[in-house]
């Protein structure tokens, strides 16, 4: 289904668009409050944003220095071209190693590769450690938002659904005593995992070291207790140097929930003596992606759902309504770029009012290549007939101003005079919740030149 | 051609010119913030507790009074053999550390603008410690504490590690209906210890 | 100084009385201000939905109505925003380049050309600002809360001159109305609740007249208001500089 239609449904509860939106709303104000506060903000995102620019235009050369170093640290690396070959490449790592149970801290790339489901075939055991990954993996549904994955779901959703997959008590929707016992099945988890697997923030060309953050600590409870620990990375996670963290850390928290910083910012680079640790490094597109100049800056993306939180119509249509791995107006621009058939009403589920631009910590342009994306998708995908049409008539009227002149009158007379059932019936959506203005008598086309003519005589 | 080969060759042809490396002049970013009072409210805002010391052997007396229950204890500080109730030597995996009530480490580095401490590798003997305790104690010297990240890093930059992380207050989750809850899979409380 | 009015396409058609306001404002501050006659439309309803080559006829037409005038003054941000920044897709000629750069919406062009502020306007009513999106965020005619940047607002400081005028801060200062051209349509129902949302806003804020830089916005929120008979009033930036006493 399209945006519109997975939105108009998500709207038929208006009490459930209110909650999501004030909820969402609640962070983009946390998110003011931390970085109106920090000096040299817009310039630390200029930072941000040239950093990732000049790593995107020596992307190549980064990506080889980080390989030689993380080998150097004794950690394994692979590459992979697609999201098969990332899965089967983890799958073949787990069987190596006879690895059955993997615990797994957030990671939006293994989403986007469909990792879980490749495991599960072959009888592998993946658990989401992250609450609200675990959350909507019991709900048997994919994450709403890349930062907060269940935030579709109420404290009176989780508690049932703990009740049915954890044997909780009913609580009503406590959320103190649902984290606690979250905690006491994910312990259980992680003290019996085989292997873990993480998603990378940032890769340190220039130490081959990786940062993960999360504010549980549950990637370092995988990591550090099970034997393997498989890093999973887009290619575009690439840093040059370990002082650009002090960037990047300074911008990613305070954007996504309002934190100084996560609470916890692992630095990993060697594994210890008696354990695994592997880097997956992965295209799925991102190499097509930065070869077109409109769009390659959507790969500066640092995944903290800012743009989600702001996004007045992410709050109102929630996460699943764009279908897509990665949602809202970050999801808009990157997956087009993907299937455009498939994701072609995202690029228009947005006013292009802006905001995303500006809250944007690594200031990708994100309006303006919702915009640019809009041109190619008409050029590119079947249209309905009747926007083609439409869109060639005004093009033709507007350029022609007798034209425009009468098809106004028609239209101002019609608002007048015709009855308002037959002006807001069906085809016209415009009428269904809204009234048209009266039609005025007097275009200001009209008004001028009898006013000029008044004057003159 | 190989995967590797293939992406590489791939980012070759499709990226776009060089573009400059900008410089980062951590001066614009300096408020001239009071070091102790910005750190100390950092940490508070994420969940912590802050105690001024005069020396290690305050820690003790006073981690003895904030968890007086506590049963399994592991220390690396100096001279606190007494309170160490942890045989490292009989842990054979880091499973077995489960039931570790109390972590005391020392930190030469801390940050004010985000109350982070960074934890290195090196006196961890297993790098699990400061996640699987219940209670985190985290002792550092008021000189080391530096305005921001930049200056963090400039630090790193010449203490290399193989593993390192920054602790900024106990785990915490808001994952449910945005209320924060303290305590997620990491430390449920985190309290600084500041020496002069 | 030669001053060409754009009146937008459904002003001239819909909102007429927002056109005479502007005109009458300018002249009251004595501009010497022309309106060439057979103005159509920018071409922004095209071109932001998706079909931007069927603009470039609108665009050619706007170049060639407006490229004798030092400054072009229009009461839409939007649509000054789209001549400057999207037409891009037609040759810059010197033209086209003069008429990019020397459009204003009309709030900029009072407070930043003609460097007025008090107009002697009277209007005693409690007003709440809707900053419209195209403008705030394209054309940067105020601060907006996601930038940490001084603050200022062009259309609020001509409103504090306004005799009369009580200016209600509403709790969401610069979240978008959910007009956006065809999104209005082809989105409807997130597009309704983001108007019923912004309306609920300024009313619990105790708002008595919503204003904004934009008719296009207005004439969204006019419709719901209309329609579910809410105590509300909704004018436009220039009727209310432009109201005496």
């Amino acid at each position: 289904m399209s945006h519109p239609q997975l939105a108009s449904i998500f709207n038929k509860d208006e009490k459930k668009v209110n909650w999501h939106d004030k909820a969402l709303w609640f962070v983009r104000h946390k998110r003011d409050m931390s970085v109106h506060h920090v000096q040299g903000w817009e310039e630390l995102r200029n930072l941000g944003h040239g950093i990732k620019a000049h790593m995107l235009s020596n992307l190549d050369a980064y990506l080889e220095e980080f390989e030689a170093n993380a080998k150097k640290n004794g950690v394994e690396v692979h590459w992979a071209t697609n999201a098969e070959e990332h899965n089967q490449i983890v799958h073949k790592i787990l069987k190596e190693n006879n690895a059955k149970k993997v615990v797994k801290s957030k990671s939006m790339l293994t989403e986007e590769c469909h990792l879980n489901p490749y495991l599960e075939a072959d009888g592998i055991e993946v658990v989401d450690t992250d609450l609200g990954e675990r959350i909507v993996q019991l709900a048997k549904e994919p994450p709403s938002h890349i930062v907060l994955p269940a935030i579709h779901k109420n404290k009176h959703e989780v508690d049932e659904l703990f009740q049915e997959h954890l044997g909780t008590k009913p609580c009503d929707g406590d959320p103190q005593y649902l984290t606690g016992e979250a905690r006491k099945h994910l312990r259980q988890k992680f003290i019996e995992a085989d292997a873990a697997i993480t998603g990378v923030n940032f890769a340190i060309a220039e130490t081959g070291g990786f940062v993960v953050c999360t504010n549980e600590g549950n990637a370092d409870m995988g990591a550090h207790i099970a034997p393997i620990h498989i890093a999973c990375m887009g290619v575009e996670k690439i840093i040059p140097k370990l002082e650009h963290l002090g960037v990047f850390l300074r911008l990613l928290a305070r954007s996504a929930t309002g934190q100084p910083v996560t609470t916890y910012s692992s630095h990993f680079k060697k594994p210890k003596a008696d354990k695994k640790m592997h880097i997956v490094i992965v295209d799925n597109g991102r190499s097509e992606q930065l070869s077109r100049p409109d769009f390659r800056a959507s790969l500066h993306c640092i995944r903290c759902g800012a743009c989600m939180n702001t996004c007045p119509i992410y709050r109102r249509s929630g996460g699943h309504s764009y279908d897509a791995t990665i949602p809202g107006p970050i999801g808009s621009i990157l997956s087009p770029g993907k299937d455009l058939s498939k994701h072609s009403s995202l690029p228009f589920a947005s006013t292009l009012c802006g905001s995303c631009s500006d809250v944007c910590p690594v200031k990708i342009d994100i309006h303006a290549q919702l915009y640019k994306w809009r041109q190619i998708i008409t050029k590119n995908t079947p249209q309905p007939f009747i926007k083609k049409k439409s869109m060639q008539m005004m093009g033709n009227i507007f350029a022609k101003p007798k034209k425009f002149e009468k098809i106004g009158k028609i239209a101002r007379w019609s608002l007048r005079n015709l009855p308002k059932s037959l002006i807001n019936s069906k085809p016209n959506a415009w009428g269904k919740a809204r009234d048209l203005p009266e039609g005025p008598k007097q275009s200001f086309d009209e008004w001028y030149n009898e006013r000029k003519q008044n004057k003159n005589s | 051609m190989g995967s590797r080969a293939e992406i590489l060759a791939k980012i070759k042809a499709n990226k776009p010119e060089s573009l400059e490396l900008p410089n980062i002049d951590p001066l614009i970013f300096d408020e001239g913030l009071n070091l102790v009072e910005e750190f100390t409210k950092k940490v508070e805002v994420v969940g912590g507790n802050v105690r001024e010391i005069k020396s290690n052997v305050d820690v003790i007396s006073h981690v003895k009074t904030f968890f007086p229950d506590s049963k399994v204890n592991f220390s690396t500080l100096e001279k606190t053999t007494d309170f160490n109730t942890l045989d490292l030597a009989s842990i054979k995996s880091p499973q077995d550390l489960e039931d570790l009530d109390v972590l005391i480490l020392e930190s030469d580095l801390a940050v004010a603008e985000n109350g982070a401490v960074w934890v290195a590798d090196s006196q961890l003997p297993f790098r699990v410690l400061p996640f699987i305790t219940k209670h985190l104690v985290l002792v550092v010297s008021k000189k080391h504490i530096v305005p921001y990240m930049h200056q963090a890093y400039q630090k790193l930059n010449n203490a290399p590690t193989d593993f390192g992380v920054f602790i900024s207050g106990p785990s915490k989750t808001a994952d449910i209906e945005q209320s924060l809850v303290i305590g997620a899979h990491g430390a449920l409380s985190l309290t600084v210890f500041l020496k002069s | 100084m030669k001053v060409g009015l754009f009146i937008p396409c459904y002003i001239n058609q819909l909102y007429p009385q927002v056109g005479k306001a502007t005109l009458e404002l300018l002249e009251k501050l004595n501009v010497e201000v022309v309106y060439p006659s057979g103005q159509t439309c920018c071409g922004q309803p095209m071109a932001n939905s998706g079909y931007e080559s069927e603009s470039v006829g609108a665009c050619h037409h706007f170049v060639n109505n407006f490229k004798d005038f030092d400054y072009i003054v229009t009461p839409s941000g939007s649509c000054a925003y789209h001549v400057k920044k999207h037409y891009n897709i037609i040759p810059q000629t010197n033209d086209v380049t003069k008429v990019r750069n020397n459009v204003y919406e009309l709030c900029d062009f009072i407070l930043n050309v003609l460097k007025v502020k008090k107009l002697g306007a009277y209007f005693p009513h409690k007003v709440g600002v809707h900053k419209s999106c195209h403008g705030l965020r394209g054309l940067r005619l105020g601060s907006c809360s996601e930038r940490v940047t001084p603050e200022y607002s062009y259309i609020e400081d001509l409103l504090k001159e306004v005799k009369g005028v009580e200016l209600i801060p509403v709790k969401r200062s610069d979240e978008c109305c959910g007009f956006g051209g065809t999104f209005a349509v082809t989105e409807e129902a997130v597009s309704v609740k983001m108007g019923k949302d912004k309306i609920k806003d300024h009313l619990e804020s105790g708002v008595e007249v919503i204003t904004a830089t934009d008719t296009s916005c207005l004439m969204h929120l006019e419709g719901l208001v209309t329609r579910n008979k809410q105590p509300l009033k909704i004018l436009h930036i220039a009727e209310i500089l432009n109201s005496n006493l």
